[in-house]
């Protein structure tokens, strides 16, 4: 088998807040139809790299090179690159005046121009995908947890992204709504869909990731394959991290 | 202690019509300075860097002058100083809703800067441009979230008509004090007309809040 192309290729990624360094020289790389887990301690850098990777936030150093293009300046060729990347966010973010089915549209009927026949198919499709058909005139307010970040994720896949960025997806989430959520995502997985996932489910990771990404203080501190990380770190402060969730490496 | 209930029985048209004028007064303002006020707050808002200033300056001095002192200004001085003459009617339109407007101006910025910023990002990870997200995502959470205010501004709206008793306008307050100065029923006249203000203000604010207890999960982001 030969290499997947690079999608997603970070170099010496540097990120400030004020004084403080949210990256510190970050380089890694995402090849297509790879899911690329990042874990590591809470404050430890990875939201930022994945709100950086679609221009949420600004890069002060360093290069993030998508399909061999540096992120774009222009408003308008951020835009571009945004389009062809879907985020999931730890709040889910669903827009509260709209229905489940209205949210999934919006991305296809504001941004991509279909018309609302149209983007209402592919709405229809995504939510039959995720399982809420039957919830689609629901507004947020009336779904659960899960239901909502499942929406969510209709709502990304509506703009048929290249990737997916995933931003904590479970954490905010009631236990027992957490698998339903993870099941699509791995079902997504499962399609080939290439996506980076911020998350403390470490069995997710273990059982979903193709490479895992271990980060502390603004800095990659190990990355390998899940059976490295999980079960032969080479690094003390990973085997730290993993042992304060209970994870015996 | 008597009460003679007399004189508002034979004036009661003149009455009635005096609350015409108020309502309808009320209505203009309340519709003038909501236009106005959203104007100002959207602009103070997204705008660019001086007019933001120059609508701060507006905002902070309408709400650093008493709104009787705005209307008799704008009654008396202006026309001085401008050679246009209003009638009361219009000055009192103009003067309630310029000062109002600044206070509905600053519930609309406080409004929109209450949406998440998480639902901003949302809409930017979608490819969303700066105005689409305005229009699509934070306005409308945002006049949601506002319901309340507005209902109290609202209220203020039919209020402050009462002010423009000092410039003559004939409304309710000015017609309730010509019949009280003229049948020595001051407790009777003033003790309806306090009634009647409160009949027509108190099921405005009531059905707002109902209103806005239906529907307020829709800005709840």
């Amino acid at each position: 088998m030969t290499a997947a192309s690079v999608v997603l290729q970070y170099r010496n990624v540097r990120k400030l807040y004020g004084d403080f360094v949210a990256l510190s020289g970050v380089s890694m790389e995402v090849r297509r139809g790879q899911v690329v887990c990042l874990i590591g301690p809470s404050g430890s850098g990875k939201s930022t790299l994945l709100r950086c990777t679609n221009a949420l936030e600004t890069l002060d150093g360093g290069e993030l090179l998508f399909d061999g293009v540096p992120l774009p300046k222009e408003p308008a060729a951020i835009r571009k690159v945004r389009q062809r990347m879907g985020m999931v966010f730890q709040n889910f973010e669903l827009f509260p005046h709209k229905t489940a089915i209205q949210n999934v549209m919006m991305g296809p009927s504001t941004v991509l121009g279909l018309s609302d026949a149209q983007s209402r198919d592919r709405a229809e499709a995504l939510l039959a995908k995720v399982g809420l058909v039957e919830k689609a005139g629901n507004y947020p307010a009336n779904l659960s947890g899960g239901q909502q970040q499942r929406v969510a994720i209709a709502r990304a896949l509506a703009m048929e992204p290249e990737v997916m960025l995933f931003d904590e997806p479970t954490s905010a989430l009631d236990p027992e709504t957490i698998g339903e959520v993870l099941n699509v995502m791995k079902t997504l997985a499962d399609d080939g869909m290439t996506m980076v996932v911020v998350t403390h489910e470490m069995t997710f990771a273990r059982r979903v990731a193709d490479h895992v990404v271990v980060f502390d203080s603004g800095q990659i501190i190990e990355q390998g394959p899940p059976g490295q990380i999980f079960d032969a770190p080479h690094q003390a402060r990973t085997r730290d991290f993993l042992g304060h969730l209970g994870w015996d490496a | 202690m008597d009460f003679n209930f007399d004189p508002i029985l034979q004036s009661w048209r003149f009455l009635l019509d005096g609350l015409r004028v108020t309502l309808l007064l009320a209505l203009g303002v309340a519709v003038c300075s909501f236009v106005l006020g959203t104007i100002v707050g959207l602009a103070r808002r997204y705008g660019p860097k001086w007019l933001r200033v120059v609508l701060v300056f507006y905002i902070d001095s309408m709400r650093a002058i008493p709104v009787l002192v705005v209307l008799v200004w704008i009654y008396f001085a202006l026309p001085a100083l401008t050679g246009v003459n209003l009638p009361p009617f219009w000055s009192a339109m103009f003067a309630l809703s310029f000062h109002l407007a600044a206070y509905v101006a600053e519930v609309v910025r406080a409004g929109i800067e209450s949406v998440r910023p998480g639902q901003v990002r949302a809409g930017l990870a979608l490819g969303m441009s700066g105005p689409q997200i305005v229009r699509k995502i934070v306005l409308p959470q945002a006049i949601i979230r506002m319901m309340p205010s507005f209902g109290s501004l609202l209220s203020l709206a039919i209020k402050d008509t009462a002010i423009a008793a000092v410039i003559a306008v004939p409304e309710l307050m000015r017609r309730a004090d010509a019949v009280a100065g003229q049948s020595y029923a001051p407790v009777e006249v003033f003790s309806t007309v306090m009634i009647i203000y409160f009949l027509v203000i108190f099921p405005v604010t009531r059905a707002v809040d109902i209103v806005y207890k239906r529907i307020s999960f829709l800005g709840r982001s």
